[in-house]
């Protein structure tokens, strides 16, 4: 009877064992939860820092330059320390914020300007928290809610503007703006953007045809004293840019800045609140 | 007695018989014959001895004479005075084959370990494309029911030859020339196991997030394939994969009924 | 190294960020709606919260299974009785009310369990659920005890009420139970299904007031689950019955109790099996309303981290379909005129290990480097072929067909049908079956060249046939066997113990199964408590590898198996001192 008990028992128990056996020898996978790491402006700086570490370390692909020492420069430890000494009369935060945005706007002696715009890669949120991050690398982050405020304007902003269908009449586009987003990290007008390619001033009075052409083939040819940076110039322009915007841009550039909106040629008038509050 | 009509000698020649099937047979029999075939992993083969050697058992069992006589021979090496020599041979030889398969086991080898990579990981419902949201659950190809086709296709054609064919191939096989370099290879869009089995929706979740944006469940991503948000647009991106359908032949999966007829 | 913060999550920043301010703006709003804390703690023997939530809700499922699903037996067995005269199924009906008497207990504890373990451990979710359902458990609460008081009725009144009249209303008693106990049962699958697939519309930001309570029951996968577990409680039921019998028959001392338990046995093995058959159908449905509601669900099921898990329901169906024939062909044994179905044993057995090999080959195999490397891929150029749907669906198919065979031969061995047409009538159920066969196999041939929605309808098509002929020939075979000359009674008890021990392992596999199963259910969720609408934010929200899982699959069943051989041994008990005087001769000669 007992020994009856006992088969019954070994042949249950056994049945079990074969099961979890199987179950455990093949590869596991575990599902793991996405990581959706919420930042709000209350968050005390290590929090931020820390978040901005997640960022540095993975989506935002930093280490794929930094850190490497011939692309980009080592920035981790020293950030925090170098960021006021680089451009005077930028404060550190300033400085770190510029150089996510507008990456080409100061290059560190001996770099190429090869970075692209950080704001179209991550949410303004997001790029506060890696300023933080930098900050930290040896500084003091102050990086505070004011910041997140203005940011979570912005991102909303972003969002209404991605839902937008292209436009369609030439003379409603917003050429400072296409500028602003697409020109002004390498090339210069009126006073504002960099000088990786020539000035855009340089263009007016040139044919519709050839101000198309280097735009869309930009690399066909290189003006005189930029050959360093021959083909940095996206190409993907002439698919970025809707055909009225694409037009209207031509004919602002062939004119020196006549038509539509602002003929003034100011851009910092309406730039966004993100870029003009450090 | 005849060895033939023995019930222990004929499972031994059941199971022999499937390992040769499963190991060599189909691993290496059926290439030469034209088959496309490839040695199978061990785990496989592992998963259909187990399978065969319970048939076996369920079989010598499932009748009382039979059973009787599949056992005879090991009752009598475990209880026949004059089957001492083999016996003890027994007792040497089962703890020395546990003790091989236990070195086997835990022996430091130098071949990475087996990995378990899905091969259709879960897209996620939801994805950016350069920051912009788009949800993939439901959507549909928007190039399906906007402009000419023709021009879809040709514009897709431009796209593939420009930037898949180096790795997909001309033939969309799976061999271009870089192929051989990547481990895992190129997806071949002309196996019945790949276009027709994904919508179009999970398509464009693969080329726009490429390797990196694989899913844990769909790592080690090893997988060589860009994610082309960067590069390509998304108009073009959709015209790319009506280009692969209408070459290959495929329709996309669906979902409902309605719209499976329409294709 | 950061693969998961991918797509979902980008948005999800941009999302969060905008948030942001507005969350700052209304925060004491929504401070004072969740006051407490949000997740409780748990910590005892080496089990967390979701351990114990675990171990609670799995072991008062399978309590609840056992208690519908052997009510639905005892029923059926006691209109056998009733209508067809035979006093042994009348006290076999009842012996089973009266295990059913503790398994009501041990179900409302492990209710009760499950309940405190919600509530103190996830508060605030709970009061989320309370929210929306709390009318329907109040309802529940009110079946249940009609379900109770009727289960008393049904017992108690057994005896009482034994004959004409009062016999009927006796087991109308008896569908009563199972009408409130399939209510109740409806009930409790609104609130977990509507954890698995919310109505469209509802957000995070629904307040559970606002979701009406019938559109939250109704949603996309309550019916499916409702009749999968319907069906699956009469196949659990079954494996319960047929594992009490194994139990009574290993450990009876006298010849006549095993005659009756080996019986009983084969009694609940058919009727387990019988179900079982049908439950892939059910499945079917299922599969397909998750696939509808969301396809982020659908392929994370069957494609994503939890394809593996398939793989291991294939050995464990394979391992069902191997001891249900097993048993019967065992049993064959016991019937005079058995051996001349002996030669088809081998072939049978052929087609089944086959299927099992295809309904177990991996789409996507696990292999070393250089074995991907030689496959070019995980996928197997020559094998890949039975990886997918097309061929585990004839596969499964040809195998159920062949389990219905080995039926019809147990039923035929010891009868010798006298109608003048029995000959031509086998003939024509061998015609139905090679028909069916050859129907299964053209359109799982013709699922390779068809687009994966006509496919799947194909598998339907092939469940028909298999029902269709199997409905054919059991209606040609009960009209050839009128009056069949017989070779010779059953001689129920002469069983060998390896065929009770095949029962044993029908049970448990079953439950396992279910454990199983569940894990799938409620796993696909992945982080959600609601799917896409309350987020887990414990620190158990990822979803656990199958090896872990199966661990607790295990310590679950190991626990109902304990338990449930306590509830059996009381049985026993309280039999001993009831029944004595009448004896054991009551099992009859059969």
């Amino acid at each position: 009877m007992l020994r009856t008990n006992l088969k019954i028992l070994f042949t249950v128990a056994m049945t079990l064992a074969v099961f979890t056996f199987i179950a455990n020898v093949i590869p596991q996978v575990q599902s793991a939860v996405p990581e959706e790491i919420e930042i709000r402006a209350d968050m005390t700086p290590d929090e931020l820092v820390g978040i901005g570490e997640t960022l540095y370390f993975g989506v935002g692909g930093c280490t794929a330059c930094h850190g490497l020492g011939t692309r980009a420069p080592d920035i981790l430890g020293v950030a925090g320390t170098v960021c006021a000494t680089r451009n005077p009369g930028q404060s550190c935060k300033e400085y770190l914020w510029e150089s996510l945005v507008s990456p080409v706007s100061y290059i560190v002696e001996g770099f190429q300007p090869i970075m692209l715009d950080q704001s179209r890669l991550m949410s303004q949120a997001e790029l506060w928290t890696l300023v933080a991050f930098l900050e930290a690398q040896g500084g003091e982050v102050t990086v505070g809610p004011d910041d997140f405020a203005a940011a979570a304007a912005a991102d909303e902003a972003a969002l209404a503007a991605a839902a937008e269908p292209p436009p369609t009449d030439p003379s409603a586009v917003d050429v400072m703006g296409i500028l602003r987003v697409h020109c002004l990290a390498c090339h210069a007008y009126g006073g504002q953007g960099a000088m990786v390619g020539p000035p855009l001033e340089e263009l007016t009075g040139r044919s519709y045809e050839e101000i198309e052409r280097g735009i869309l083939e930009p690399n066909a040819d290189t003006a005189a004293g930029y050959e360093p940076f021959a083909g940095v110039m996206p190409t993907y322009y002439g698919d970025q840019l809707a055909p009225a915007e694409l037009e209207a841009l031509i004919q602002f550039l062939m004119e020196g800045g006549a038509p539509g909106g602002s003929t003034d040629g100011s851009v910092g008038d309406d730039a966004p609140p993100g870029e003009d509050r450090p | 007695m005849n060895l033939r009509r023995q019930p222990i000698v004929q499972a031994a020649v059941v199971l022999v018989a499937a390992y040769v099937l499963f190991e060599y047979v189909i691993g290496y029999g059926l290439p030469l014959v034209g088959v496309s075939s490839a040695p199978v992993p061990q785990t496989v083969i592992l998963q259909y001895m187990a399978i065969v050697i319970v048939g076996v058992l369920v079989y010598f069992s499932a009748d009382e004479a039979r059973w009787k006589s599949f056992m005879q021979p090991v009752r009598d090496t475990l209880t026949l005075p004059d089957r001492r020599v083999p016996r003890g041979l027994l007792m040497v030889a089962i703890p020395v084959m546990a003790g091989w398969m236990t070195y086997q086991n835990v022996r430091l080898s130098f071949g990475a370990p087996a990995t378990l990579r899905s091969i259709h990981p879960a897209p996620p419902g939801e994805i950016t494309f350069r920051g912009e949201p788009i949800t993939l659950t439901g959507l549909e190809n928007p190039l399906r029911s906007s402009g000419s086709m023709e021009e879809h296709i040709a514009l897709g054609r431009s796209i593939y030859t420009v930037n898949c064919v180096p790795c997909h191939g001309d033939r969309m096989d799976g061999e271009g020339h870089f192929a051989p370099a990547f481990n895992p290879v190129p997806a071949d869009f002309t196996s019945g196991g790949v276009l027709p089995q994904l919508t179009e929706s999970f398509v464009f979740w693969r080329i726009v997030k490429g390797g990196p944006g694989l899913p844990t469940e769909g790592t080690p991503w090893d997988s060589a394939m860009p994610a082309w948000e960067n590069i390509l647009e998304q108009h073009e991106i959709w015209a790319t994969i009506i280009y692969l359908y209408e070459q290959t032949g495929f329709s996309p999966r669906t979902w409902h009924e309605a719209e499976g007829e329409a294709h | 190294m950061n693969s998961k913060l991918s797509a979902i999550s980008r948005h999800g920043w941009i999302a969060w960020g905008a948030a942001a301010v507005a969350f700052l703006a209304a925060a004491p709003a929504l401070a004072q709606q969740f006051t407490g804390p949000e997740y409780g703690e748990f910590a005892l023997f080496g089990l967390d919260r979701r351990g114990a939530i675990w171990i609670a809700a799995q072991l008062h499922l399978l309590f609840a299974a056992f208690v519908l699903g052997v009510p639905m037996f005892a029923v059926v067995i006691e209109a056998i009785g009733m209508f067809g005269g035979d006093q042994r199924y009348d006290k076999l009906a009842k012996e089973f009310t009266r295990l059913l008497l503790v398994a009501y207990s041990a179900t409302a504890i492990w209710g009760a369990i499950l309940v405190f373990f919600l509530s103190t451990l996830y508060p605030n979710f709970w009061s989320y659920l309370t929210g929306i359902f709390a009318p329907s458990m109040w309802l529940y609460a009110g079946l249940f005890f009609f379900e109770s008081f009727t289960l008393y009725l049904y017992y108690y009144g057994w005896d009482a009420w034994k004959k004409g009249i009062a016999k009927k209303f006796h087991w109308g008693l008896g569908i009563m139970l199972n009408v409130w106990g399939t209510a109740v049962m409806f009930i409790a699958n609104g609130w977990l299904t509507y954890m698995m697939s919310p109505p469209e519309g509802v957000t995070a930001e629904t307040a559970p007031p606002q979701i009406e309570l019938w559109s939250a029951i109704n949603n996309a996968t309550w019916m499916p689950i409702n009749i999968h577990r319907l069906l699956a409680n009469v196949v659990f039921g079954g494996a319960i019955v047929g594992a009490y019998a194994a139990y009574r028959f290993l450990t009876s001392k006298t010849d006549d109790e095993r005659a009756h338990y080996d019986w009983m046995g084969y009694t609940g093995n058919f009727i387990a099996i019988g179900a079982l058959i049908v439950l892939p159908f059910a499945g079917y449905w299922l599969g397909r309303e998750i696939y509808e509601f969301s396809q982020t669900m659908g392929i994370t099921m069957m494609g994503g981290f939890m394809s593996w898990l398939w793989i291991i329901q294939a050995f464990l169906i394979g391992i069902l379909f191997l001891a249900g024939n097993y048993y019967l062909w065992v049993g064959m044994g016991r019937i005079p005129g058995a051996e001349r179905f002996q030669p088809y044993i081998k072939w049978m057995l052929l087609v089944l290990v086959l299927g099992v090999i295809v309904w177990a080959t991996p789409n996507t195999m696990i292999a070393s480097r250089d074995e991907i490397a030689a496959m070019g891929g995980t996928h197997h150029p020559f094998l890949g072929v039975l990886g997918v749907m097309s061929a585990k669906n004839t596969a499964v198919n040809l195998m159920i067909l062949t389990t219905f065979l080995s039926f019809l031969m147990y039923r035929r061995a010891n009868r010798e049908p006298v109608v003048a047409w029995a000959r031509a009538a086998t003939m024509l159920q061998g015609l139905a079956f090679a028909v069916c066969a050859l129907v299964v196999l053209a359109y799982g041939i013709w699922g390779y060249f068809v687009e994966a929605i006509v496919r799947i309808g194909f598998s339907v098509y092939q469940v028909l046939a298999v029902l269709v002929t199997i409905l054919f020939v059991t209606a040609l075979d009960v009209l050839m066997l009128r009056g069949a000359r017989s070779r010779g009674t059953i001689r129920w008890g002469h069983m060998p113990p390896r065929s009770q021990y095949a029962l044993l392992v029908l049970a448990v596999t079953f439950t396992w199964l279910m454990g199983l199963m569940g894990f799938a259910r409620s796993g696909i969720r992945q982080h959600w408590h609601v799917y896409e609408v309350i987020r887990d934010t414990s620190e158990q929200a990822f979803t656990p590898a199958l090896g872990p899982a199966a661990t607790m699959i295990s310590i679950c069943v190991a626990l109902f198996f304990g338990l449930v051989g306590m509830i059996f041994w009381l049985g026993g008990l309280s039999e001993k001192s009831a029944d004595q005087p009448s004896g054991a001769t009551a099992a009859g000669t059969g």
